[in-house]
C-alpha cells in the first residue's frame, strides 16, 4: 500500500473516532442536563403542592369561614366531592385532593358520603386508589398533607354553633 | 510525498473537520436555545408559585417584588372560557439579533387572577393582591405591574395598600399638597380631574357605598373599563383585553359558588339549620354566570341586598 493511502486511512479513523468521541460527551452531557430539567420541574410540582396546600384550604369552595385560615367546610366537602366537583377538574393546581377526618383514627378508609365515613375525595381525576399521606402515596403521584379543621354550623335549642373536628387535607403531584 | 497526494489529505481533512465543526457550532446554538427555553419555563413556572403566598387570603391586601437579574418580559394572555385561565409566558432581552428571545413554555394558571398588561417588560416586577368579594369571598385579585404610578386627587383610602410603586398626588383633605409631586416617568391615575392625565377614574357610585369610586369607570387610551370595588385597580393596571377576560372568568367563579351555596342551603335546612337565601342565590346565580364587565354596576346593587340577608340569618351560607 502507498504511504499516502496509509496516512489517508490513519486520518479517516482517527476523524470518525473524534466523531464519536464527541457525540458520546455530548449525549453524556445532555443526560445530566435533562435529569437536571426532571429535577427542576419535580422541585417546582413540589413547591407548588406545598404552596398549594393553604391556597386550597382557603379557596372559597372549601373554606368554612371566609375569616379563618385552614378551616374547611364539611357541606362544602360534601357537595364537592359529588358530581359538583367535576366541573372544577381543570381547575386545581395540583394532581389530586382528598381530606381525612383524622379523629377518631381509624383502620380503613370509607369514603364519603356514608355512615361514619372519614375520607372526602374531592379531585383524583386518574381514580388511584385511596391512600393516606405518608404510605407512600398513589403510584406516580407524590402527596403532602396538612392539618385542617372540618366545621359546620349546627342549630340546636335555638342557638347556632360551630360543629368543627381535627382532618387533613392531602395533596397530590406527579411524581 | 507528491503534490495530487498532499492536496487529497488536506481536502479530506478540512472537509471533515468542517463538518464536525459545524455540527458542535450548530449543536452548541441548539442547546443554548433549550437552555434558554427552560430557564424562561422555569421562572413562568415559578410566577405561578411565588404569587401564592402573596394571594390576600383573609388580609386587606399583600405586597411583594420580583426581581430579575436581566430584563424580562412577562406575557399574559388571559382565557374566559368557563373558568378561564391565565397563560404566563416569560421571555429575556436577546444579546444579539432578535430584541427579545422567544418565550418560554406558557404556565397555565386557572385559579388565580392576574390583571397586568398583555405584555410587560422591566427588571423589577411589582406584585400585590386584593381579595374579591361579591358579596361572599370570589378569589384574590393580583395585580402585577413594572411602572411607577401616581395617584392625583385620590380619595382617602385609595389605594388601600402600601406600595412602593404608587404614590399619592394631592389627596382629598391634603388641599395644599399640590400635584405635580409625582416623578416624571411615572403614569398618572386621576381620580374625577387633573393635568397630564395618563389615565381617569370616574366614580359614580350613589347608594351603599363608602365612596364614590366604590364603582365607575376608568377611561384609559380613549377606552372605558366599568368597575366595581378593588377591581379598580385590575382596569388601572390591566389592559382592556385581559381585564375584560379576568372579570369575566371572576363573575363566572362566582355563579359557580353561588350554586355551592344553593346545594349547602339544601344541606343546612336538612339539619334544621334554615336558611331563607336558597331563591336569591339561584336566581344570582343565574345573572351572574354569563355576565360582564357592563353588568357589574347592576349586580353589585343586588349583591349588596344578598349580602344584608345572608348577615341576618341566624345559619348565614358564608
Amino acid at each position: 500500500m502507498v504511504k499516502g493511502q496509509m496516512k489517508i486511512q490513519q486520518m479517516a479513523v482517527m476523524i470518525v473516532a473524534v466523531f464519536f468521541f464527541f457525540i458520546l460527551v455530548g449525549l453524556f452531557f445532555l443526560g445530566i442536563v435533562f435529569k437536571d430539567v426532571e429535577g427542576s420541574a419535580e422541585d417546582l410540582q413540589r413547591a407548588q403542592a406545598i404552596s398549594s396546600l393553604g391556597v386550597i384550604a382557603d379557596m372559597p369552595e372549601l373554606n368554612f369561614d371566609s375569616g379563618e385560615s385552614m378551616t374547611l367546610d364539611e357541606d362544602k366537602l360534601r357537595i364537592m366531592s359529588g358530581e359538583f366537583g367535576e366541573d372544577y377538574d381543570l381547575f386545581w393546581p395540583v394532581a389530586s385532593i382528598g381530606v381525612y377526618k383524622v379523629y377518631p383514627r381509624f383502620d380503613e378508609v370509607e369514603e364519603c358520603p356514608g355512615t361514619n365515613c372519614n375520607y372526602y375525595e374531592i379531585y383524583n381525576p386518574s381514580g388511584h386508589e385511596n391512600l393516606q399521606a405518608g404510605d407512600g402515596g398513589y403510584r406516580d403521584v407524590k402527596t403532602y398533607s396538612a392539618y385542617v379543621a372540618i366545621c359546620e354550623k349546627v342549630r340546636e335549642s335555638g342557638s347556632t354553633y360551630d360543629d368543627c373536628e381535627v382532618g387533613k387535607l392531602v395533596v397530590g403531584v406527579r411524581g | 510525498m507528491k503534490r495530487g497526494q498532499f492536496n487529497f489529505v488536506w481536502l479530506f481533512a478540512i472537509v471533515a473537520g468542517g463538518a464536525i465543526l459545524f455540527l458542535a457550532v450548530y449543536g452548541a446554538l441548539r442547546f443554548g436555545e433549550t437552555a434558554e427555553f427552560q430557564s424562561a419555563t422555569e421562572v413562568a413556572k415559578s410566577i405561578a408559585i411565588i404569587t401564592d403566598p402573596l394571594q390576600a387570603g383573609f388580609a386587606e391586601g399583600s405586597f411583594g417584588k420580583i426581581l430579575f437579574q436581566q430584563e424580562t418580559r412577562i406575557n399574559n394572555v388571559c382565557f374566559d372560557n368557563g373558568f378561564g385561565k391565565n397563560d404566563i409566558s416569560v421571555a429575556t432581552r436577546a444579546g444579539v439579533g432578535e430584541e427579545w428571545n422567544l418565550p418560554g413554555g406558557a404556565t397555565s394558571i386557572h385559579n388565580k387572577y392576574i390583571f397586568s398588561s398583555g405584555v410587560n417588560s422591566g427588571f423589577d416586577y411589582y406584585v400585590f393582591s386584593k381579595s374579591f368579594g361579591f358579596p361572599y369571598e370570589v378569589s384574590d385579585l393580583i395585580f402585577l405591574t413594572t411602572d411607577n404610578y401616581c395617584f392625583v386627587n385620590a380619595p382617602d383610602g385609595v389605594p388601600g395598600f402600601d406600595v412602593p410603586n404608587i404614590e399619592v398626588a394631592n389627596p382629598s383633605g391634603h388641599e395644599n399638597l399640590q400635584a405635580g409631586d409625582c416623578d416624571v416617568d411615572a403614569v398618572r391615575v386621576c381620580f374625577g380631574s387633573g393635568d397630564d392625565c395618563d389615565m381617569i377614574v370616574y366614580g359614580s357610585c350613589s347608594s351603599g357605598c363608602d365612596s364614590i369610586y366604590d364603582e365607575g369607570i376608568v377611561v384609559k387610551d380613549g377606552v372605558d373599563m366599568r368597575y366595581v370595588g378593588d377591581l379598580i385597580y385590575g382596569a388601572i393596571f390591566s389592559d382592556k383585553g385581559v381585564y375584560d377576560c379576568n372579570v369575566r372568568r371572576l363573575l363566572y367563579r362566582a355563579g359557580k359558588i353561588a350554586e355551592e351555596f344553593v346545594n349547602k342551603a339544601d344541606l343546612m335546612d336538612a339539619r334544621n339549620c334554615n336558611t331563607n337565601l336558597k331563591p336569591d342565590l339561584i336566581v344570582w346565580k343565574s345573572l351572574v354566570e354569563n355576565a360582564s364587565v357592563d353588568d357589574l354596576a347592576s349586580l353589585r346593587t343586588m349583591a349588596n341586598v344578598i349580602d344584608r340577608k345572608n348577615r341576618q340569618e341566624a345559619c348565614g351560607v358564608w
